[in-house]
């Protein structure tokens, strides 16, 4: 496991990235997907990680040192999965046949068991397909995440009856059709805090962008339309379930469809993590203090 | 008369252990009552076995299967036996040769048999155990402490149409599903013939918590009071939760037409305890029978599932026909698939979502 720690003084977060260990966790094919973790040399009390996912750019270790600095000063772990090409072609899709959804669910319970991980809630992030990604698994398992964030998703599934992933309507496929199990989980997907974000440049039509008149007309043409389109389709769908939303987008401007970018000029580290208010106290432990391996169930004991 | 030395020997060395004894402390046992006929449910039987018949191993308090041989010395308790593909029995010890009703060691009169069963395992009584007291030891006395009032958050019910109609791979798949998604998942057998391979299932599908009703002290459901088999309930949903579980997933044993059963589904009372249910029918036929009679006690299923899930022309019929959704044991093996299954309970069955259209 090649280990390496960062070696600059985040001047916003003002966290000493020496303190934290960026280090890359070997996978096992299908079952686990490699990961690359920014590991706080303290982590706070039950701190939930992070878990970024990449684009299809696959740039799994630049989300790991480009939060680093921020999860750092909030004493949370960032996990940031790197999907192959090879093995999970189709990762946006969440649950594609390459079952990616299923892969992350396997590295988080590694993680827990390996590094002490408090995994099972869990904030997610996803930049472009990581995006795309990140809506789907959050709408499959509402349950484990506690906060969602999505940059410059290419496409989205909406909340009406297109098939699936378009929309929760029946796929053509039985086999793909978790449009099914997405509608089970609307209410509670709906509940979620959810930030969306978008650069204002980011509104180019380029050959990474699904286009066609079927998904156009349902989504826009460019992913700041469709930003803006999905965001007010969960609104309205929240509000007509009387459901609160807490759905928010933010334009990040002068970003184009660049994730380095947008964190460097836009910020968008520091709005996934935000920093601790003024007082609050950030009680930490050493890292790597791994959980006890679970054993056989529980049977009540005899008297 | 075995000695009390002889008769210590026996009980530790040699007796093969039944798993509905599994919770009873063995050194108590230092007594042998000779008159087998006052047995009572629950009373532990030292017999030999007589002829291997139908149940040619013995499901053992260690969690495992030994093979029975005529002349092993067996604990086993006394008990009554319903089950519509093996036997039917009633607990009664007959001094001349009692029958093993259920491999779990649940030992009895047979009633009446399937026609496929051979002739029973039989038994030649030696007398009922008991402790220094001169009672005899009964698995009652040696269950969870009986409590009530408390339960895990979620609890969903898994009943069926008959028996083999495919609860037990229905709620092991779900326990499974919904581990790997996640939860801290009880696997409960709520009622039934005590036997290991329904808890085993549920701890081999990643249950951190797994109890049947022989924890509360029942070594079978059939012929016990409605207040009994309840609080049974209580006690292991109290239990499961003390435990941590989020998620009690309860197996319900045979058909709801089986008179211990039907009560339990209509009592107010076991309502309270779950948030929901999935039906386990063999064709489409029982499927839609089911979810008539469920409908007429209050209960719409959030899914349907069992053997006829296996076949998707049986399970497109039965959707047409309930308007309720048919789940395969790989829809329930998935994360996904048990987290929505999850939310549909606790929506209440025909939430958005639910139904097959």
């Amino acid at each position: 496991m090649p280990l390496g720690t960062a070696s600059l003084v985040d001047t916003r977060s003002g966290a000493d990235l020496d303190e934290v260990a960026i280090f890359e966790r070997l996978g096992q094919g299908r079952l686990e997907p490699p990961a690359w973790v920014a590991m706080p040399a303290a982590v706070a009390a039950g701190a939930e990680p992070l878990i970024a996912v990449h684009g299809i750019l696959r740039r799994a270790e630049e989300q790991a040192r480009l939060f680093a600095a921020c999860a750092a000063a909030l004493g949370r772990p960032v996990v940031a999965p790197l999907f192959s090409a090879e093995t999970f072609p189709r990762y946006q899709r969440a649950v594609h046949r390459d079952r990616a959804d299923l892969a992350l669910l396997g590295l988080l319970d590694a993680l827990a068991a390996e590094l002490g991980l408090a995994t099972r809630r869990f904030a997610l992030f996803g930049f472009s397909g990581g995006a795309q990604f990140a809506h789907r698994f959050a709408w499959l398992y509402p349950h484990r995440v506690t906060h969602l964030s999505l940059a410059a998703a290419g496409w989205y599934t909406f909340p009406d009856d297109a098939p699936f992933p378009y929309g929760l309507g029946p796929a053509a496929k039985r086999r793909l059709d978790f449009g099914r199990h997405c509608r089970a989980n609307l209410r509670d997907f709906l509940a979620l805090p959810i930030d969306v974000f978008v650069g204002a440049a980011d509104n180019a039509v380029d050959e990474n962008t699904r286009s066609g008149p079927a998904i156009d007309s349902q989504q826009g043409r460019n992913r700041l339309s469709r930003a803006e389109r999905w965001t007010m389709a969960l609104r309205l769908r929240a509000l007509s379930l009387d459901i609160a939303p807490r759905i928010t987008l933010r334009i990040l401007d002068g970003c184009g469809h660049d994730f380095r970018q947008c964190v460097e000029l836009g910020g968008l580290d520091g709005l996934v993590l935000p920093p601790p208010n003024e007082g609050d106290q950030v009680s930490t432990y050493p890292a790597y203090a791994a959980v006890p391996a679970t054993g056989e169930p529980c049977q009540p004991s005899c008297p | 008369m075995p000695t009390e030395l002889s008769l210590t020997r026996t009980l530790q060395h040699t007796a093969k252990w039944s798993f509905t004894s599994r919770r009873v402390k063995r050194d108590h046992a230092v007594r042998l009552e000779r008159d087998v006929a006052r047995a009572a449910t629950g009373d532990l039987l030292l017999g030999r076995v007589a002829l291997v018949g139908a149940h040619r191993r013995l499901q053992l308090a260690a969690g495992r299967y030994a093979d029975l041989y005529e002349g092993d010395v067996v604990v086993l308790a006394c008990g009554c036996r319903y089950a519509s593909e093996q036997f039917e029995g009633i607990a009664s010890i007959d001094p001349a040769g009692a029958d093993l009703l259920a491999g779990g060691g649940l030992v009895g009169h047979v009633r009446q048999a399937h026609q496929r069963m051979q002739p029973p395992t039989r038994i030649l009584p030696i007398g009922l155990l008991g402790n220094p007291q001169n009672r005899i030891l009964n698995v009652r006395d040696y269950a969870l402490p009986a409590r009530r009032g408390g339960r895990p958050p979620l609890v969903v019910g898994v009943l069926g149409s008959a028996m083999n109609s495919g609860k037990t791979v229905a709620a092991a798949s779900l326990v499974h599903g919904l581990a790997r998604a996640g939860h801290a998942v009880a696997g409960i057998k709520g009622t039934g013939t005590g036997a290991f391979g329904d808890i085993n299932a549920y701890a081999d599908a990643g249950a951190t918590f797994v109890a049947d009703f022989t924890d509360a002290g029942l070594v079978s459901t059939y012929r016990q009071p409605l207040a009994g088999v309840e609080a049974a309930l209580d006690t292991l949903l109290v239990h499961a939760s003390a435990a941590g579980a989020e998620v009690a997933v309860v197996e319900i044993a045979d058909g709801v037409f089986q008179a211990e059963t039907a009560a339990l589904v209509r009592s107010p009372r076991v309502h309270r305890l779950f948030d929901g249910f999935v039906f386990a029918a063999g064709d489409p036929l029982a499927a839609t029978a089911g979810a008539t009679w469920l409908a007429g006690v209050g209960i719409v299923p959030a899914a349907t599932t069992g053997l006829l899930s296996r076949s998707p022309l049986a399970a497109s019929e039965a959707e047409d026909a309930t308007g309720i959704a048919v789940l395969t044991r790989e829809d329930l093996r998935d994360p996904a698939g048990a987290t929505a299954l999850l939310a549909r309970v606790r929506a209440g069955g025909r939430a958005a979502g639910t139904t097959a259209a």
